[in-house]
């Protein structure tokens, strides 16, 4: 490279030599030429062979200078960290430009990298963001309570899948849909465009809310609405959210209910008790019969207030599932001769026929003894309260084979039950009106019978009856144990026994 | 004591209750007649015209109020007092209460003492003068 530079100068100095040799030659032969024309053509073609001389081999030098900037720059263009391809060896007096433009490049591709690297940045972020904004989505997808959130111009910017459902529209497709088109409960739209308005953002607002009230199926719910903060102080949308309360109304409504019904059932032989001490200590019993009398009245109807407490306390200790079960081999057969034996007097009494009608097989199945006794000496009770006299009762005991269970039946000829009542029959304190002036009762005998075979045992328990020609009872309880026993589940509450008063007088309370 | 002559109807279905309120009434020295429900609370009404009528509330076939109610718009035994036994903690409303002729709700558990005690006021005060009607909670 070196050679051809010096080369390209010595050319460069030959020829302007030439081209003033030239010059100088032409000038004596101009001033031998006489004629004006002849002389001014000589002078402009002596003029142009020296330009041309002179001129030619700077441009020819400049024209490679330039291939050789064009050439370095494009090296630094191209993205390589190779250093040394990036050299300029063109003429000096371009060298500063050529480090203008060096620094330049650098500085852009400094710049170029920062901000890929900031991309790449903003990138992640956006993923993270999107992944939590997906991650939002599905929670608030997931819950049953329905979410509904509004912006300030009252079109939905999100609402979940319970929401939709339970509003009546397409939640995946009411993004950005106004809310009063999609809903036409009032008093909702209402409670929405309220919070909206309202100037305190931190406010949060809880109404009960009936959905549903001229249907069937009318549900209570608790709304709760907040105000979404914008970036100004103003309210940039609301939040509601309807959690279903239905439930806990129906159970607290039991609760009442089973309240009042109990405290009746608790004050009947309370009111006895009362009454007749209050007799005996202003000395209305005169004689010693009617005094005897009245202590016997006092003690049953205390028998009967203890067994009430026993029987309410079972039921709901079972319903809570902390009650204690004893499950051994429950041999049928001998439960059911045990209450034939009790029962037998109260049977003969009535001239009733009191039997128990089983196969030579064995009828065993795993089950708390006393429960089961209780089962069975409340349906024999029963049914000898509401049998005539000369009437009869059969206790049958099957192995139902194909329900791997026991199977018990207690049939009277009694006064059978009517069709109305039947379904009513187990529920607590039910008794049937007509029949309060036969017999006593609480009214709780057959919930309690209930709750033992299907709640603590998995069996069956159902009814049949003819109003007039008797009712047959029946329950099954499975061989083996299977369900999942929630009675056994391990409680730090306190577990309660089942508590049988066995009291032949008046068993089936 | 007075209204030796004086007739009581007790209504009950818990024959415990019938027993011990007769036996309160009549060692006062009243005549008590007694009945287990409404209907045949009323027959004995209107047969025997007693100067009192002390009924549960809560009885089979006819409850002390429709009782009540059935003998106030009969006008031969419109004008008996009633008292209304009650094992329920809910007051009676005052529109049932108004087409009746009930003088005081008693609610159970009750005292046999305060019964006489009602009993002998609402009689000897002429029974059909003022009413005074006292609710018990």
């Amino acid at each position: 490279m070196k050679t051809a530079r010096l080369g390209s100068t010595l050319a460069i100095a030959a020829m302007t030599v030439a081209a003033a040799g030239a010059a100088w030659s032409l000038g004596s032969v101009v001033q031998t030429v006489t004629s004006p024309y002849l002389r001014a053509l000589a002078v402009g073609l002596g003029t142009a062979l020296i330009s041309s001389s002179v001129l030619l081999p700077i441009a020819w030098s400049f024209d490679r200078n330039m291939q050789q900037l064009r050439s370095y720059l494009a090296g630094l263009m191209e993205d390589t960290d190779d250093e040394d391809s990036a050299s300029f060896e063109g003429a000096r007096w371009l060298r500063p430009l050529v480090h203008s433009c060096t620094a330049l490049v650098d500085h852009w591709r400094q710049r170029t990298a920062q901000a890929e690297a900031r991309s790449r940045e903003i990138e992640i972020r956006h993923r993270i963001s999107e992944a939590d904004r997906k991650h939002t989505e599905a929670i608030l997808h997931s819950l049953r309570d329905a979410v509904l959130v509004t912006d300030s111009f009252n079109e939905v910017m999100m609402a979940n899948e319970a929401a939709g459902e339970l509003l009546g529209f397409n939640a995946a497709e009411a993004g950005h849909q106004p809310v009063d088109r999609l809903l036409d409960d009032e008093v909702l739209l209402g409670l929405i465009k309220d919070t909206r308005e309202v100037s305190n953002l931190g406010a949060r607002k809880h109404v009960e809310h009936v959905i549903g009230e001229d249907t069937e199926n009318p549900r209570t719910f608790e709304v709760t609405l907040s105000c979404l903060p914008g970036g100004d102080d103003r309210v940039a949308g609301v939040v509601t959210i309807l959690h279903d309360i239905s439930r806990d109304k129906e159970i607290s409504a039991l609760k009442t209910d089973f309240v009042s019904k109990a405290s009746h059932e608790l004050r009947t032989p309370l009111s006895s008790i009362r009454a007749y001490i209050e007799m005996l200590l202003d000395g209305e019993a005169t004689d010693e019969d009617s005094r005897r009398e009245f202590y016997e009245i006092i003690q049953n109807e205390a028998n009967r207030l203890a067994r009430l407490i026993d029987s309410m306390l079972n039921i709901s200790r079972m319903e809570a599932g902390i009650i204690q079960v004893e499950r051994t081999e429950v041999d049928f057969v001998e439960v059911a001769d045990e209450i034939l034996e009790v029962m037998h007097p109260q049977a003969d009494e009535k001239k009733i026929s009191l039997n128990r009608k089983s196969g030579p097989e064995k009828f065993v199945a795993e089950a708390d003894r006393d429960m089961m006794y209780q089962v069975m000496l409340n349906l024999v009770s029963n049914a000898i309260k509401y049998t005539p006299e000369g009437g009869r009762i059969t206790i049958t005991i099957e192995n139902d084979e194909a329900a791997r269970s026991v199977l018990v039946t207690v049939a009277d000829t009694g006064l059978g039950i009517p069709p109305d009542a039947i379904d009513k029959l187990f529920q607590k304190f039910y008794r049937i009106e007509n029949y309060k002036r036969v017999a006593k009762g609480t009214g709780l005998g057959l919930n309690l019978v209930k709750h033992i075979v299907e709640t603590v045992h998995s069996g069956q328990i159902g009814v049949k009856s003819k109003l007039g020609m008797g009712s047959k009872f029946w329950f099954s309880i499975p061989y083996t144990y299977m369900g999942a026993d929630a009675t056994r589940r391990d409680s730090r509450e306190a577990k309660g026994k089942f508590n049988v008063r066995i009291n032949a007088q008046s068993a089936g309370s | 004591m007075s209204g030796s002559t004086r007739k009581v109807l007790v209504v009950d279905d818990e024959a415990h209750i019938v027993q011990v309120v007769s036996l309160k009434l009549r060692n006062a020295g009243y005549t008590v007649l007694t009945a287990e429900d409404g209907e045949e609370a009323y027959e004995v009404v209107c047969a025997e015209h007693p100067d009192l009528v002390i009924t549960d509330f809560q009885m089979p076939y006819m409850t002390g109020l429709e009782l009540c109610t059935a003998m106030f718009e009969n006008p031969e035994c419109a004008d008996i007092p009633v008292f209304l036994l009650t094992a329920r903690g809910h007051a009676i409303d005052e529109e049932s209460l108004s087409r009746t002729n009930i003088q005081e709700v008693l609610s159970k558990p009750f005292s046999p003492r305060a019964i006489l005690e009602s009993v002998d006021n609402i009689l000897n005060n002429g029974g059909d003068g003022e009413n005074t009607r006292a609710e018990a909670a």
